[in-house]
């Protein structure tokens, strides 16, 4: 009775007994990564717990959070705080974690600032620039500031509809240090800069709505540079003639949690599935498979190698001091607060001045 | 055996090596504690401006605007009335700051008290945290040399040695806030020691580096500013850093004669003193309303100044006038800062104005980033007094060689210029204007802060002022003097006598035809400098000291006087030069 013991360990005996084993629904994002959650943790976790899993397409934003809720979701973290802070989500409790495989307890082997009241951080990734190598054969972009420099760089672009990465990069090619970003964001001035460096570049880019979108615009050859999720491009490099070329200079690093909303029809099963995606094994499983880093410091020591294509992954996880020498730690405390108007600037801004082009 | 000579050279040295170990730990001890406590001092300032919603971040983050419009307007005002009650409890009314550290120095007299160094720290962290518009580092050197000073009365050591303690935690404060060891040890020698001397060298520069390790591996200080690689185009830009060094120089003197302005016009306002700094915050919380840019130290002003095309030019030039007329008032009012950020601000305002308008006029120049640097090392540089190490700050902080340069260009003159036109630096202006007058060197300040008051001595002959030549004559031949006073019944000071005068004069008449014609006395507050200034026009074995009602107090023998005068030079000579 393999199943049976497997819920005692987790915990769900009552729930087991009660009835037959539930549906659990998870919005997350599709693509690339979903395929690798679905391997590494939506298969097994049905193979040992009966419960099946199924996915609910989700792009972020809180809208996700209105009538009928999914059971779980994969929420970046600038959204877990604001919706733990409106009273969206179920609080956790973080004792219920596995500990590390060393034996170290969750609340010293998670990093700092990865468990929060509301959430459960499982993964670090970064918004970074790629570009298509095929279209600079001779120089190529090295920097941020390459991504609004039309001249030696001439092509069209891809960025996310969204203020996020966006305006942090514009700031950046002023020249303006990754510490004062956020500084200078606070202020009208600030984003003024901000919006019309964008502005220059505004009649040049395709704006993207889902973490696949800019992987598939830069092999068609759409869009010669584009913004993405560092996974995302990760996987399309496994197909050794794909043209994409990551440029982790300036790169936008946050965390991705498991969050339970309220109202969600689950949440036990939930629990028990945030449990068992968030031990040390199926975090370096993640990383190993997607190049996302792990947000346990016990899960970093098993990173190791790609299991098809059998290559070193560290150099490819964004916290690898190689590739995070200038990254850009998003300040997800500001954007909590800030996200709603921001936001509302930046679709003025799209609305009111320019043909978007998409 | 050993011969004596060889004993005695061994026993030398280990005492110097015994009292150099004992200068080293006082100054990796006084490094250490002034850098952590620089460290606090500027992370609370950090706190208290994220709380009171004083900086943009924390504005930003505030999603209800009226909060913002209420904090504008109370947390200066109720900033200002705490650091007025604040500096209820210091003798002087306001607080110490710099200047404080620089007399004591400069006139050997060691010694900051700690409880105003206490109340002023405290002060400063309530007038920097609430957005009032002062600097952070004024306070911070005060609060390392208070530091030190704690640090040699504790280690009970010798006034010069007290002096090294308090370069120490300021060169110790100097280098965790700005990152930067060299500039904190040349700002320690050019600002308060003034002198270079390998014994407080050693020290010093063990205090800076202290301060440096403290900075990097318990509490690391962002770095002021960060400045991607740029370099000077022209050649014949270097002719245009000068020229920006001598009209930063005119900016440096218009800031520093506001602040005085508004001192003196604060003084005439008929208020309670403890009053002033809450009525100046209200008046700049309202005016923060419309310009949020004057609040505070200005550090997101500083980095937009490097940015071509943050500001237009008439901007440039309007948020300029408004922080330097903001931090006059915010410091002529009473609230207590330094006036080393807000020209830093200034400096890179006006140096961004001047690159547009060149780049306006002239055509393709360097980055507006150069000009902004030059601009604000060039003011800063007069205002503080230390041309030196504002450049090497400059160095340290962006390791830009070609910048460098261009900032020592345009400080070259900015410095000379602003001396000419208010002194060696705005704290040395604030003492004259205090009665200690550095400008005729270190020497004239020694003396002008000693009095000949310990070297009154009662040996003299004093005699009814009717007394006969004769009776005078006897009286000086007894007590072996050739000089005596002339005093009436109620023992005031009528005249001198001499020996010489009164030999062979009719015995019978009045002493007091024959006195000294050119006689002059002094008082116990008479400083040495003015005693030797009198003494270069008399003649004779001693000076008459007299007090209230001209009364006679006793004598200065004109030997004491050269003495002690001998000895303070000796004193500073051996402090200077001397290697243990």
């Amino acid at each position: 009775m393999p199943a049976i013991k497997s819920l005692l360990i987790l915990g769900l005996v009552p729930l087991a007994l009660a009835e037959t084993p539930p549906t659990l629904t998870i919005a997350t994002w599709g693509g690339a990564y979903e395929s690798v959650q679905r391997v590494v943790l939506f298969d097994p976790f049905t193979e040992q717990t009966g419960i099946t899993i199924e996915t609910e397409a989700y792009n972020g934003g809180l809208a996700v959070l209105d009538d009928s809720p999914p059971d779980l979701i994969d929420m970046s973290m600038v959204e877990t705080l604001a919706a733990c802070e409106t009273g969206r989500l179920q609080l956790l409790d973080h004792s219920t974690l596995a500990e590390g495989t060393d034996g170290t307890p969750a609340r010293q082997d998670f990093a700092s600032g990865t468990l929060q009241p509301c959430s459960v951080a499982h993964s670090v990734y970064a918004t970074v620039i790629a570009y298509d190598s095929r279209a600079f054969p001779g120089q190529r972009p090295s920097g941020v500031a390459d991504l609004f420099n039309l001249e030696d760089f001439p092509g069209l672009r891809a960025l996310q509809d969204s203020p996020y990465a966006n305006l942090e990069w514009a700031l950046m090619s002023y020249d303006v240090p990754r510490k004062d970003l956020y500084d200078l964001l606070s202020t009208q001035r600030g984003l003024r800069l901000a919006f019309d460096r964008l502005e220059n570049l505004a009649d040049q880019v395709f704006w993207w709505q889902a973490g696949q979108t800019p992987v598939e615009w830069l092999e068609s050859g759409k869009v010669v540079m584009a913004s993405g999720f560092n996974g995302r491009f990760f996987s399309a490099r496994l197909d050794t003639n794909s043209p994409i070329e990551i440029l982790w200079d300036g790169q936008v690093q946050e965390h991705q949690t498991w969050v339970i909303p309220q109202g969600a029809n689950h949440a036990d099963a939930a629990r028990a599935f945030i449990r068992f995606a968030t031990t040390t094994g199926r975090m370096a499983a993640i990383a190993n498979h997607i190049a996302y880093g792990p947000t346990r410091n016990s899960a970093h020591a098993l990173i190791s190698r790609h299991p098809e294509a059998d290559f070193d992954m560290r150099p490819h996880i964004p916290t690898h001091p190689y590739n995070a020498s200038t990254a850009i730690s998003k300040d997800v405390l500001w954007y909590a607060r800030t996200y709603q108007r921001i936001l509302q600037q930046f679709e003025k801004w799209r609305n009111g001045e320019l043909n978007d082009g998409s | 055996m050993i011969p004596e000579t060889i004993r005695s050279s061994v026993r030398l040295t280990a005492h110097s090596i015994l009292g150099l170990a004992k200068v080293a730990c006082l100054g990796a001890l006084v490094g250490v504690v002034a850098a952590l406590l620089a460290n606090i001092f500027v992370a609370g300032i950090g706190w208290l401006n994220d709380v009171l919603l004083m900086s943009p971040r924390s504005r930003m983050m505030e999603t209800d605007p009226l909060w913002i419009v209420i904090a504008t307007l109370v947390v200066p005002t109720l900033g200002g009335l705490i650091v007025g009650l604040l500096h209820k409890g210091i003798f002087e009314g306001r607080a110490h700051g710099p200047a404080e550290v620089i007399a004591a120095v400069q006139t050997r007299r060691g010694r900051l008290p700690a409880w105003p160094a206490l109340l002023s720290g405290l002060s400063s962290l309530v007038s920097l945290g609430s957005g009032a518009s002062v600097g952070q580092y004024g306070p911070l050197v005060h609060l390392g040399g208070s530091v030190g000073s704690f640090g040699a009365r504790l280690f009970r050591t010798d006034i010069t040695v007290d002096n090294i303690a308090i370069a120490c935690g300021v060169a110790a404060a100097i280098s965790t806030v700005f990152n930067a060891p060299i500039a904190g040890i040349l700002f320690a020698h050019e600002l308060i020691l003034r002198h270079f001397s390998l014994r407080a060298f050693a020290p010093v520069a063990i205090a800076s580096i202290a301060g440096y390790v403290v900075a990097n591996a318990i509490l690391p200080q962002q770095p002021l500013f960060q400045i991607n690689p740029t370099t000077v185009l022209y050649l014949w830009e270097y002719g245009l850093f000068l020229i920006l060094g001598v009209c930063s120089a005119l900016i440096a003197v218009a800031y520093m004669h506001s602040i005085f302005t508004v001192s003196r016009m604060a003084r005439r306002i008929p208020l309670p003193s403890a009053l002033k700094p809450a009525v100046a915050g209200a008046v700049l919380g309202l005016t923060a309303l419309w310009v949020p840019e004057i609040l505070g130290i200005g550090s997101e002003t500083l980095r937009f100044a490097f940015i071509d095309g943050a500001y237009g030019h008439w901007e440039l030039l309007l948020v300029l006038v408004l922080k330097l007329l903001a931090t006059a008032w915010c410091l002529g009012m009473g609230f207590s800062g330094g006036v080393f950020s807000p020209s830093l601000v200034i400096g890179s305002l006006f140096g961004a104005l001047f690159g547009t308008l060149v780049g306006t006029w002239v055509g393709a120049t360097s980055e507006l980033v150069v000009y902004a640097v030059c601009g604000m090392v060039a003011v800063t540089a007069p205002v503080i007094g230390a041309p030196l190490t504002a450049v090497i700050i400059i160095f340290e902080l962006t390791g830009n060689y070609a910048l460098t340069i261009a900032a020592l260009a345009s400080v070259a003159l900015a410095s000379l210029v602003a001396s000419l036109l208010v002194g060696r630096s705005f704290f040395d202006r604030q003492l004259q204007q205090r009665g200690l007058d550095l400008s005729g060197g270190r020497s004239k300040a020694l003396l002008v802060s000693r009095t000949i008051d310990s070297l009154i001595n009662n040996r003299h002959v004093a005699l009814e002022r009717n007394v006969s030549v004769a009776r005078a004559c006897t009286a000086m031949g007894e007590a072996m003097v050739a000089e005596a006073y002339l005093v009436d019944d109620q023992g005031r000071y009528q005249g001198k006598v001499t020996l010489q005068a009164l030999i062979e004069k009719p015995a019978e008449q009045p002493a007091q035809t024959f006195k000294v014609v050119n006689d002059f006395v002094i008082d116990a507050h008479t400083s040495l400098w003015e005693a030797m200034q009198m003494l270069k026009h008399f003649v004779g074995e001693s000076v008459p000291v007299v007090g209230r009602n001209h009364q006679l107090e006793g004598i200065v023998f004109e030997s004491d006087l050269i003495r002690a005068y001998l000895e303070i030079m000796a004193e500073m000579r051996r402090e200077e030069y001397a290697s243990d």
